[in-house]
């Protein structure tokens, strides 16, 4: 294989060049034959005419008739030239097959880097195999590849596949829309000219019956045609912005079979805890239990006089900030601070408490107190 | 004469200043405090350049920071005129103040205006220049230089290495002329001292190009930093320069020319492989680190994000398929074959990129992402081979940036193959449109970098048509009236000939005779009382053919011949040119000519029919674009879908505003006058979207007459004007001296202090007040309550 592309590959290029228009194998031309079409097969890329094609192959398999080239054509082979340059025709044929074995996506791979090593691998052996430069060794590592790798090149094949599909859809549904929108805008001109027309033939009618001012009826006219057209403009906006098709084009999404790749899961956020202005430093009375009842007769009238309980006075409330106060100035021992104070030498009170809150409740943040 | 604006000390070069000069000014300043962009008409001739210099300059120098300004013009005999104001400006403000101010203005063009070489500047064509001078002033050129090879170089660029690399030419403002003439004496290339002296410039002059054309804007702008004041003058025409950028048009000979280039290229790495194998190698080394470290060259805040470039492909490293140069000349090859193969194609095709790149993929296996990076990395390998003649590369790079594009963007383009130039031909010369539909493409990363951009002209109405095209906001948009002594032009509307048929260009009766007849009739009229130049306008070049033809005919020309040379321009440049010469010799001194021309051509734009060189501008029919034309449908559907903008809007917008360009080509001043005549039946309507100072001397009882009618008010008006008059009578009235100025800004205190007042009553007043108000304003309130109502 490596002489026959290296010799399609030099050749066919140069005949190309000088006479394009001539079958290589009958040598008719263009000029006597005006229809003429030339095929290639993509075993050696040698052009010939679909005459000499249907002459020569027509009976089953035959040699290629130009000299030199050894190879054994079939007529279904046969295709019509998609490229000039035949070069690129056989390039774009070696790109295809290889495309099938390595349609490796960006996201099998952990770093862009990798991906672009990987890119540039395939570009290597697709290199090698057009070139024709260790063929045998490059196509046995591909087969190799490709029997190893079997199960994710399928996959990505129907990934690929269903990306495929649902891009046309959503382009068959773009297209649609703008053939819509287009309708819109046409009929909603069609309709602005019509209203215009009616106006102004029923201004030129009420000038004709009635027999007020003129001028005054114009206005008139104009300020309806006005208030009309804003209307209309209003609605238009207002169905806008409710079509949903104009929406699910803005967001870029189509409706059905679309898969994203890549998209990362949407967690919904935390619930959001009410503030806490202490963050998280709670102080518990360790000195006293608070009672559900107290037998305290000077407030049992309290308790129960509508006129109170009506305004959300609470006596359990009074109870609780009573103790509160009672027991507050406990577990506080001033000559122990004033010797730590001093012991410290801290520049300021602040600092001092900060430190020491700081050391017993870890929560408590230093940064918040400055 | 000196004067303050809020706190801040202007010096204007002239002893007088016009009104509106004045207030415009001070919007200006409203807006550069506000740090937002914004738009101002202000008529032609009223001194447009000089107050936006003045002011601009005074700010910088008031303020300590020093923003810079870019200042942005059209043509080349607008740069040199803007900075022949700025160094009056300077030598004025050096006068007044006492000292020189540390300042630098520069001008910035082409090579080819600014070459000292003695063989390169001989060239003729700009892109042979530019070409030679990369030959001779490479950076591996020199390093070959400095290993003993020989290898030619430019002196006069050498020279300037030898210098301090911020201070290549001495403080001051230097017109292109000057920059030549100091770079002669001191054996300096003019044009690269003015691009490296850039950053430490106070301004910069230079085209639109060099800030929104992708491909240069990069290497050009790339260092200035955001707080520059941009510029743009003359910005009329401002969405169709950024769509031109943007767009490519490919043919078969450019892909042919690019196949060739390839083979070049195939050649030089094969040949580089075999001699300097290492080269290549560290290219590709670089490569696989990703365009990373040309992004860190590129400093963050510096570069100007390019719309070809995103920021994200920067991050990006090259595709692995297109790593390796070989590679990448192949896949070029395969992109080119397949161009071709699509040019094949004998119907007309319009496509939108991705399914552009749907299409490529499976017929060539080319994914979008290497396609993305292929002009970048053509760069790349052109540097890495050290090629010299760039020339032969153009057509290539021309594909390249067009893949680069295509796989950009999704959305704002369009593909479209026209197979045959034009309905009848026959035999197929394919051309390959790639159509920019969008102008906020292009000037979006403008909008996006600098703080302040203005744009101005002559004539931009309606003004709120640029913010909508270009997708930006505005700060102020304002369109300022003239102030004139005396009514110094007559702008009419010409509806009926003297039959009383009707006028115009529209499609059906262009052609009638009765038609053609009368627009002759109105040029043998004009061309009769008229003195000196007459410039006549038409829609297209097909249009003005046929009708010349015609009136050739009907013998109309002969008469025309008695009063005036005719003169007719034509789409050759160089022709034309040599018809504006004749025109003007014939102006001088003669009884005058009258030059035909086309409302879209290069007379229409940038070229001033001043004083007795044109008296009488005739606009016959409404220059509408060629509604038939793929590209522009194309256009007009995007605008209605994307912007809300209709198709009679905007091409009734087009059509306007050429006009009011060819309008305003007569009156480039106040003691200047002219008629000007739309002679169509259809500018009866369409008044309302002239700019405002063209609609408020364009009186109602000229705004539908006959031939005839017209005729007679202008020769009433030519008389009005031929009364000697000094100008003396301006002043005071249409110009202002410091007194003047001084009366007008006591006045507005007074009237600011009022209005104060008048608010603070109203204010207090308000409850007692709501039923009085009711009464006086209760027509319109009522109106709007139904409106309302309505929707």
């Amino acid at each position: 294989m490596s002489r026959a592309a290296q010799r399609s590959g030099a050749t066919p290029s140069k005949r190309l060049a000088e006479d394009g228009d001539i079958c290589p194998v009958c040598k008719s031309s263009r000029y006597l034959n005006p229809n003429m079409r030339f095929l290639v097969n993509p075993e050696c890329y040698h052009k010939m005419c679909e005459s000499c094609v249907d002459r020569i192959f027509s009976h089953g398999p035959a040699p290629c008739p130009i000299a030199g080239c050894r190879r054994t054509l079939r007529k279904a082979k046969f295709r019509k030239q998609t490229f000039e340059d035949i070069q690129v025709e056989r390039e774009v044929d070696i790109r295809r097959r290889m495309a099938k074995t390595f349609n490796r996506r960006e996201d099998d791979f952990v770093s862009l880097l990798d991906y672009n090593d990987y890119l540039e691998k395939v570009e290597n052996f697709t290199w090698n195999l057009i070139n024709g430069v260790d063929i045998e060794e490059t196509e046995k590592t591909i087969a190799a590849y490709a029997e190893e790798n079997r199960r994710e090149i399928s996959r990505n094949e129907s990934v690929a596949a269903q990306e495929a599909q649902s891009r046309k859809a959503r382009a068959a549904e773009e297209l649609e829309l703008i053939r819509l929108r287009r309708e819109d805008a046409r009929r909603e001109d069609e309709l602005e000219r019509r209203e215009k027309a009616d106006m102004r033939r029923g201004i030129i009618n009420k000038l004709a019956t009635t027999d007020g001012d003129a001028a005054s009826i114009a206005r008139e006219g104009q300020r309806v045609v006005l208030k009309k057209s804003l209307a209309r403009r209003a609605a238009i906006d207002k169905q806008r912005d409710n079509d949903p098709f104009a929406a699910s084009t803005e967001n870029g999404e189509a409706s059905s079979g679309l898969i994203f790749k890549g998209l990362k899961k949407w967690v919904p956020p935390a619930p959001e805890k009410p503030y806490d202005p202490f963050g998280g430093w709670s102080v518990e009375n360790e000195y006293f239990v608070l009672q559900d009842h107290y037998d305290w007769d000077w407030l049992s009238q309290a308790q129960t006089d509508i006129r109170h309980t009506a305004g959300g006075y609470d006596v359990n409330d009074y109870c609780a900030r009573a103790l509160c106060e009672a027991f507050s100035g406990f577990g506080v021992f001033i000559e122990d601070e004033v010797a730590g104070r001093n012991v410290g030498s801290a520049p300021s009170i602040a600092t001092a408490a900060a430190a020491v809150t700081g050391s017993e409740k870890p929560d408590v943040n230093m940064d918040d107190i400055f | 004469m000196k004067f303050n604006i809020d706190t801040l000390p202007v010096l204007f070069p002239y002893p007088r200043i016009y009104p509106e000069q004045y207030e415009y000014m001070c919007d200006l300043k409203r807006t550069l405090d506000a740090g937002g962009h914004c738009v101002l008409e202000m008529p032609s001739g009223t001194g447009k350049t000089v107050s936006l210099l003045s002011l601009i300059v005074a700010y910088q120098q008031h303020h300590p920071e020093k923003r810079k300004l870019i200042y942005c013009s059209r043509t080349m005999s607008e740069i040199e005129k803007a900075l022949a104001e700025l160094k009056a400006l300077m030598k004025y403000r050096t006068e007044q103040l006492g000292y020189e101010e540390e300042f630098r203005g520069l001008g910035l063009t082409s090579r080819k205006n600014l070459c000292l070489h003695p063989s390169v500047k001989r060239e003729k064509s700009g892109s042979v220049v530019d070409a030679r001078c990369r030959s001779l002033t490479a950076g591996f050129v020199k390093e070959k230089k400095e290993r003993g090879e020989d290898v030619e170089v430019c002196v006069y660029h050498d020279n300037l290495d030898l210098l301090e690399p911020h201070n290549l030419i001495p403080p001051g403002v230097w017109t292109l002329d000057g920059l030549l003439k100091y770079g002669e004496q001191q054996k300096l290339c003019p044009y690269f001292t003015a691009r490296r002296m850039m950053p430490f410039c106070n301004v910069i002059i230079y085209s639109y190009h060099y800030l929104l054309d992708p491909k240069i804007a990069e290497r050009v702008s790339k260092e200035l930093s955001k707080d520059c004041i941009v510029v743009f003058d003359e910005a009329h025409n401002i969405d169709n320069v950024c769509i031109e950028s943007l767009s490519i048009d490919l043919t078969e000979d450019s892909l042919r020319k690019a196949t060739r280039g390839v083979n070049n290229l195939d050649r030089k790495i094969t040949e580089m492989k075999s001699t300097d194998a290492e080269k290549l190698q560290n290219e590709y080394a670089k490569l696989v680190e990703g365009l990373r470290e040309a992004d860190e060259a590129r400093n963050e805040d510096a570069f100007m994000s390019n719309p070809t470039l995103p920021d994200d492909l920067l991050k990006e490293a090259v595709p692995g398929n297109i790593r390796r140069a070989e590679h990448f000349v192949a896949f070029l090859k395969r992109f080119i074959e397949y161009l071709k193969t699509r040019m094949k194609v004998l119907h007309v095709i319009s496509e939108t990129p991705p399914s552009f790149l749907n299409h490529l993929k499976e017929l060539t296996f080319i994914e979008r992402k290497p396609l993305r990076f292929c002009a970048e990395r053509l760069t790349s390998l052109v540097r890495t081979l050290e090629l010299t003649n760039i020339e032969d590369y153009q057509p290539l790079q021309e594909v390249a940036t067009f893949a680069t594009l295509i796989a950009t963007y999704e959305t704002g383009f369009l593909l479209i193959l026209e197979p045959f130039e034009s309905e009848t031909a026959t035999v197929p010369n394919p051309i390959l449109h790639f159509t920019c539909l969008d102008a906020a493409i292009a000037i979006q990363p403008v909008f996006d970098r600098f703080s302040s951009v203005i744009i101005t002209s002559g004539t931009m109405s309606p003004l709120d048509m640029y913010p909508k095209m270009l997708n930006f906001g505005t700060v102020i948009q304002k369109s300022y009236t003239m102030t004139l002594a005396r009514k110094s032009f007559l702008p009419m509307v010409v509806t009926r000939g003297s039959d009383q048929g009707v006028v115009s260009s529209g499609f059906q009766i262009r052609n009638d005779p009765s038609v053609v007849r009368n627009y002759g009739n109105l040029l043998t009229e004009f061309c009769k009382l008229t003195p000196d130049g007459v410039v006549v306008f038409f829609p297209s070049y097909l249009y003005m053919e046929s009708i010349i033809s015609m009136w050739q005919g009907m013998g109309i020309l002969d008469v025309v011949w008695k009063y005036k040379l005719i003169l007719v321009e034509t789409p050759d440049s160089q022709e034309t040119s040599l018809a504006l010469e004749t025109y003007r010799t014939a102006c001088n001194n003669g009884r005058g000519a009258v030059l035909l021309c086309v409302a879209r051509g290069k007379v229409s734009e940038g070229i001033d029919f001043d004083h007795h060189y044109g008296r009488t501008v005739l606009c016959i029919g409404v220059p509408f674009q060629y509604t038939e034309s793929r590209i522009l449908k194309a256009r007009l559907e995007f605008l209605r879908e994307t912007y809300r903008i209709k198709e009679n809007e905007f091409l009734s917008f087009d059509a306007m505003r050429h006009a009011a360009q060819c309008l305003g080509r007569v009156l480039r001043g106040k003691d200047d006058y002219g008629i000007m005549v739309l002679a169509d039946k259809r500018f009866q309507k369409k008044r309302s979207q002239l700019p405002k100072w063209i609609q408020q001397a364009l009186e109602d009882r000229y705004s539908s007459l006959s031939v005839d009618q017209a005729a007679a008010a202008a020769k009433a008006f030519l008389r009005e004007m031929s009364v000697p008059w000094t100008r003396a009578e301006q002043e005071g009235v249409s110009t202002w001296g410091p007194e003047d100025l001084a009366r007008h800004k006591a006045k507005m205190e007074i009237e600011e202090i009022r209005r104060l007042e008048e608010e603070a009553i109203n204010a207090n007043g308000a409850i007692g007040d709501v039923v009085m108000e009711d009464e006086f304003g209760g027509d319109e309130f009522d109106d709007t309550v139904l409106a309302e109502l309505d929707v």
